[in-house]
């Protein structure tokens, strides 16, 4: 953002603003005031500013950025993987009756496992490192990645199709030229689910299996009686999960101006 | 040599995709002269989007055959251009990358192709519009640049479904009189399909009248009008109501029963 910008923010855009976020403001200033005034057992609920305490120092101390590395390395990996996967094969389901025989009733199959169940699985298997945990995230985000890219380039409009045909694209070239720019919302609506879901299976992994990362660190507070790291990270967990959706929309906005 | 002949000898199409088939068409024959307007009314589900489909070589003929300049259609090719009743424009390509697509997808250098497109883009009123997308415009816009873009890859047949259908009444008759102009201009040969009497009648030089479902060849009718008047002289003339009257009655034994 450029200064000029932020010189120009009037009053109106400040009561704007805080209109937008009042209820927010209202459960922290609860949050503080009910832990102050010793309602509830500091452990259960530590106050805000002894959180944000703990967060500053888990930060410098760089235990919490390390932590959110690993997490976002292992999630991002494993999202890579299923997006690689997931929407080229997702697209050929749609477009080839071959390859939609064959992997149909695999998505039926897959798509409904609870992903989290394939844990312990996966632990037997793959042990517990940061290979066991991308892999999982893989498998569990191929699913929505593949589901929406193959229901998106079925619902590719015929007469866009046969306007590709008629003005001289060969048949071999329609994928390109029309299956993907027009599933392209839809593919990128899979992406967008299957963020989250990344965040979530590499965080259940770490609490149960360790190894570091957010979600071991957030277990790490529980097991110490250090309720502040528990919140503390939980609240880098949703900071981390607002602004990685935030920069999805603004990605996609950018994408798909035409859509 | 670059003619536009369409003959159809006792067509028959049958869909197949459902569980019952649909016979569509049904021992359906006519001739479409070189450079030819030629009008195509009936009723609705009567088959006439089907047989413009079945000219345009996105659909096979179950029996009999469709010839293009005494070749047989097998399947879409650049000498017929389909101007469709929903646009079926490319949401994700600008006006202007829409017009270029089919210049470019024939192999046509690029400053070439910018050139011939800008001149169809003028000639159908859409100049500052070139880098506005599809959902930007409105229905007659949107149909104007359908039209520009089957019209820059130059086909010497234009197929066109119903293509005002959705337009407001001065809307449609100022795209009817440019689409006579051009008509004129470049020598096309026109399938022109409407569900407009008064359309099928002021456009064409013949119209062709189908039966209801499944729809084929009831009447052909030859109209003969002075076309070197303007509209309100056609319109207002005694040749012009007695046309449109003698097509009303045969449509009309056509729609009665089945209302
Ligand atoms: N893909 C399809 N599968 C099965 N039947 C179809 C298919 N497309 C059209 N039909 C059937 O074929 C018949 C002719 O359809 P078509 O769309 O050609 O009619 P139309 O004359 O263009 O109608 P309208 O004036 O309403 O546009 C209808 O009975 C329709 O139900
Ligand atoms: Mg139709």
């Amino acid at each position: 953002m450029d200064v000029t910008n932020i010189a120009r923010i009037s009053r109106h855009d400040v009561v704007e603003g805080a209109k937008s976020i009042y209820s927010l403001i209202l459960l922290i200033a609860l949050w503080e005031l009910i832990t102050q005034a010793g309602l509830i057992h500091y452990y259960f609920l530590p106050p805000l500013s002894d959180v944000l305490i703990e967060g500053y120092e888990l930060t410098v101390s760089g235990e919490m950025i390390q932590a959110s590395l690993l997490t976002l390395k292992r999630a991002f990996l494993g999202l890579l993987i299923a997006t690689v996967l997931g929407v080229p094969i997702g697209i050929l389901i749609a477009r080839n009756r071959f390859v939609g025989w064959f992997f149909d009733p695999i998505i039926t199959i897959g798509y409904p496992v609870p992903i989290i169940s394939l844990i312990p699985v996966f632990m037997l298997w793959f042990g517990i490192g940061d290979v066991s945990k991308i892999i999982l995230v893989g498998v569990g985000t191929f699913w929505p990645i593949a589901i929406n890219a193959r229901n998106s380039a079925r619902a590719v409009n015929q007469n866009l199709i046969w306007s590709a045909r008629m003005m001289g694209t060969p048949k071999r070239n329609l994928v390109w030229k029309v299956v993907v720019p027009d599933a392209a919302p839809g593919v990128l609506t899979g992406i967008q689910i299957a963020l989250p879901l990344s965040l979530i299976i590499t965080f259940v992994f770490e609490m149960v299996a360790g190894g570091g990362g957010l979600g071991h660190l957030e277990i790490q507070g529980v097991r110490s009686f250090t309720s502040t790291q528990t919140y503390a990270t939980l609240i880098a967990i949703m900071l981390i999960g607002f602004v990685l959706d935030g920069t999805l929309r603004k990605i996609r906005r950018r994408l798909l101006r035409w859509a | 040599m670059n003619e536009g002949r369409v003959i159809a000898s006792n067509v028959e199409k049958v869909y197949r995709s459902e569980r019952t088939p649909t016979t569509a068409i049904e021992d359906l024959s006519f001739e479409v002269g070189d450079g030819e307007f030629f009008s195509v009314v009936g009723p609705s589900g009567c088959g006439k989007s089907t047989l413009l489909y079945l000219i345009a070589g996105f659909l096979d003929v179950t029996s009999g055959m469709i010839t293009v300049n005494d070749h047989a259609v097998e399947g879409p090719g650049t000498d017929r251009g389909v101007v469709f009743q929903d646009y079926a424009l490319f949401p994700w390509k600008t006006v202007m990358g829409n017009v270029t697509y089919g210049l470019a997808e024939n192999g046509v250098p690029k400053d070439e192709r910018r050139e011939t497109a800008q001149h169809f883009i003028d000639t159908m009123g859409l100049d500052g519009f070139e880098d506005t997308y599809p959902k930007e415009l409105s229905g007659g816009m949107k149909q104007r640049v359908g039209l520009a873009r089957t019209l820059a890859y130059d086909p010497k047949i234009l197929l066109m479904d119903e293509p005002f259908g959705a337009l407001d009444q001065p809307l449609r008759e100022a795209l009817q009189d440019n689409l006579l102009d051009i008509w004129r201009e470049l020598g096309k040969t026109v399938v022109f399909i409407t569900h407009d009497v008064e359309e099928a009648v002021y456009l064409s030089e013949r119209v062709l009248i189908m039966t209801r479902h499944p729809g084929t060849r009831k009447q052909v009718i030859d109209i003969d009008l002075d076309r070197t008047q303007d509209r309100e002289a056609i319109i207002t003339s005694e040749e012009f109501t007695e046309t449109k009257n003698e097509v009303w009655r045969s449509l009309r034994e056509e729609t009665k029963h089945t209302v």
